[in-house]
Order: C-alpha cells, then sequence, then structure tokens
C-alpha cells in the first residue's frame, strides 16, 4: 500500500516530505493514537527511496513526540494530551497562513480584505 | 566511523591534458555517494585510477586502508565494478562469461545470478555481442553484485537502461544498501537517478572534488532567496552565487543558507522567502 507520496525530484529533502506527510497524517486522525507505522523497509521499498531516509523521518517524528518507538512493533503513534496536539495543528496553519499573507502583501492585498476572503468561505 | 576510501592530491594526465588536478576525497562506510560532472569532467578517470586500472601521476589513494596498488585478494574481492562500456570478452555466451568469472571469487552467490537473470530477463546463451547496450549493462552489473562486494563502484550505471530499467537497477541497489556496511559510489549525470538513493553528493569539476555533503544538506542549504525591503537598501547576501537586484529587493542564489544572517533580516523586517531547488539546478549552479 503506497500511503505516502514524495517527489525525488523536489527540492525539498526526501526525509521532509516524508515528515511533513505523517505529522498530518497523526494529526488529521488518519493515523490514529496507538497506529503501527509500516516498517522503514517497507516505506522505502514502495517509495524506492533509501531507508536511511525513511529513518531520519521517523526519527524526527519521534524526538518531536508524534511517534514512539515500541520493541518489536516498532513505530507506532504517541498518545500526548489535548493541548499538545492543538498546538501542533494551530503551528502548522499559522506557516500556511504566513505565507498566504506574504504573498497576499507582494499583490498588494490588505489583511483586511484576505479576512472578507475567508468570511465568504 | 570507518574510512573506505582515501584520496588525497591526486593528479592525472593524459598527454598534454590535465584532467584530475589534486582530487581529495573521503568516503566512510555506509555511504552511497552520486559522483556528478559534465561530460569529460573526469568522472571514469577518477574511478578507474582508484581502482588503479588507471596509472596516476601523484597523490595517494588507500582503499579498506589499503595502498591502492597493493590491495590484498581478500580486498579486491570485495569490490564490485561497472565500468562505463563494456569491457568482458564479447565473444562469449553470458553463461560461460558467468562461469569464467565466478572462478575468481571466493564469496559467489549463484541466487542472486539466477533471481536477477530471471527478473531482468536475460537469455544466457546469446553471446554478449549480441545483446542490446540495456541488456549488456544488466549483465555487468549482475557480474558486479554476485560476488556479494562490500563495495560497489558504478560508472554511469543507468546510462544505457530505459526508465523502468532504470528503477529496477535502483531498486536493487536500495535492496543492497540496507546491509549498511555496504558502500556504493556511482557517476551519473542523470541527478534523478541519484535522488532517491543517495545520501551524499559529490561534484567533480576542473579536476577537483569541488563539493561534497550530505544530499539532503545540500538542497537545505543551496537555495534561492528573494529578498524584500520596505525601502531601497543595500543588501549582502553571504555565500551568494549569483544574484540580480531589483526594485526594493534581490533575487539570489546561497552555496549554503547563513541562518544567523536570516535572523538578522527578520529583525530589520526584511522579507526573505527561501525557495528550494532541484537537484539538478543545484548542480548546474554550483558548477557554472
Amino acid at each position: 500500500m503506497e500511503q505516502f507520496i514524495i517527489s525525488a525530484s523536489s527540492g525539498i529533502p526526501i526525509y521532509k516530505q516524508l515528515y511533513s506527510q505523517v505529522e498530518r497524517m497523526v494529526l488529521n486522525g488518519y493515523f490514529p493514537v496507538g497506529q503501527q507505522l509500516p516498517s522503514v523497509r517497507q516505506v522505502a521499498s514502495d517509495l524506492d527511496v533509501n531507508p536511511m531516509t525513511v529513518s531520519k523521518a521517523y526519527g524526527l517524528l519521534e524526538e518531536r513526540g508524534y511517534l514512539t518507538r515500541l520493541r518489536g512493533k516498532g513505530m507506532i503513534v504517541n498518545q500526548r494530551d489535548e493541548e499538545t496536539l492543538q498546538q501542533d495543528k494551530l503551528s502548522i496553519i499559522e506557516v500556511m497562513i504566513g505565507e498566504l499573507l506574504s504573498q497576499a502583501h507582494h499583490m498588494g492585498i490588505s489583511q483586511q480584505e484576505i479576512i472578507q476572503i475567508i468570511n465568504r468561505k | 566511523m570507518t574510512t573506505i576510501i582515501n584520496i588525497e592530491n591526486l593528479t592525472k594526465s593524459y598527454k598534454k591534458q590535465q584532467v584530475l588536478t589534486g582530487v581529495n576525497w573521503k568516503i566512510q562506510q555506509g555511504d552511497v555517494v552520486g559522483l556528478l560532472g559534465k561530460n569529460g569532467a573526469g568522472k571514469s578517470t577518477l574511478l578507474k585510477s582508484l581502482l588503479n586500472m588507471n596509472e596516476v601521476d601523484s597523490g595517494t589513494i588507500t582503499i579498506f586502508g589499503e595502498p591502492h596498488k597493493q590491495l590484498t585478494t581478500q580486498s579486491k574481492a570485495l569490490i564490485g565494478y561497472v565500468p562505463q562500456e563494456n569491457d568482458e570478452i564479447s565473444w562469449l555466451s553470458v553463461r560461460d562469461l558467468i562461469n569464467f568469472r565466478k572462478q575468481f571469487y571466493p564469496t559467489w552467490s549463484d541466487e542472486k545470478v539466477t533471481d536477477l537473470i530471471g527478473r531482468w530477463e536475460i537469455d544466457i546463451t546469446k553471446k554478449m555481442a549480441e545483446l542490446s547496450p540495456g541488456q549488456v549493462q544488466r549483465v555487468l552489473i549482475i557480474l558486479a553484485l554476485a560476488p556479494m562486494p562490500k563495495l560497489l563502484i558504478f560508472d554511469e550505471p543507468a546510462a544505457a537502461l530505459d526508465p523502468a530499467g532504470r528503477r529496477d537497477f535502483l531498486k536493487e541497489i536500495l535492496t543492497l544498501v540496507s546491509d549498511e556496511d555496504i558502500t556504493v559510489i556511482f557517476s551519473t549525470h542523470i541527478t534523478s537517478d541519484l535522488e532517491r538513493i543517495a545520501n551524499k553528493v559529490a561534484i567533480l569539476d576542473k579536476g577537483q572534488i569541488c563539493y561534497f555533503n550530505d544530499l539532503d544538506a545540500t538542497k537545505e542549504n543551496v537555495v534561492q532567496l528573494t529578498v524584500h525591503c520596505k525601502e531601497e537598501q543595500n543588501i549582502t547576501i553571504p555565500n551568494l552565487l549569483r544574484g540580480s537586484k531589483f526594485a526594493k529587493g534581490q533575487y539570489g542564489i546561497v552555496s549554503k543558507l547563513d541562518k544567523a544572517w536570516l535572523t538578522q533580516m527578520q529583525n530589520q523586517a526584511v522579507e526573505v522567502t527561501i525557495n528550494p531547488m532541484g537537484l539538478e539546478d543545484i548542480f548546474l549552479e554550483l558548477t557554472a
């Protein structure tokens, strides 16, 4: 099963692409708490990428608290409190809004106009 | 970390043409290195010098800690090499060639050979001369992988393969590198081949290894920047490779993104947009 999509020729390193996909899949509940993630070898083979790349992404997700390594089971989704979860979700959205505002700013669109668009949605 | 290959001040010329002008290069165990270089940069010369298939002018090379001209038989048996052009006896059938080569190696996996021949649909009764360039390349790859080497050197391994063949080849290399002691170097000018499998990228340009770094770090460091200022302001971008100015801003490509400078810019309310670049563009910029 190919759950992840990567673009090898992108300027964004493959481990980062993988990191953000898993991060979102955890935050949106696609991977619920306790869910076991496919093994490094499995992902590397599905995507035709170096296993080191997958390990690097998983390692970073573990470091940031999204995943936890369970003996004999590999990586599973970590149980975390609601507050941290909410903060992580918001920080992702904040980065996206930051990019949006910067683009808008260069086009000369005001924050007010952006808010109007948001309210219409 | 164990150093597998160490090259110091390697020079090599052909008649009057200086090809390698002082190569320094150290490769660690477990590295999967993509060697990039323009046509004629000397990639094949470098790899052949390493394997003592070329007489070098000066410099020292060690492989597995041994001088490259005095490798022990055991060390030699641990090296697999796929040349750019077929240098095997072309009047032998694939079967005879395999049996011939097998005699030289203490570790030879018949299982690996049978598996790859089956998967890559090679007719072993045919003579090497009768095979297509893509099939020849596949046979050469099989010959290099069969002795279960610990160091693999590929010179443009996928050049004659079609996209499906290239992907099969990459898959095979990936299976191999799951074993962490295996070190791989492959030269290519097709950057997409190495983006999936290499962890390091080296660039050979003007006779030297002018760049050697992690592939991920390369993509994170060599980026295109757009700098927007509030008013006209003279900003010096550190590590600039190439840049141009426009009203209230600058555009540039840097060889290394300077984090401290970035923070400084943010504090001055100067907006810096970072655009990542693909390896092909990075390669072109670094060798421009």
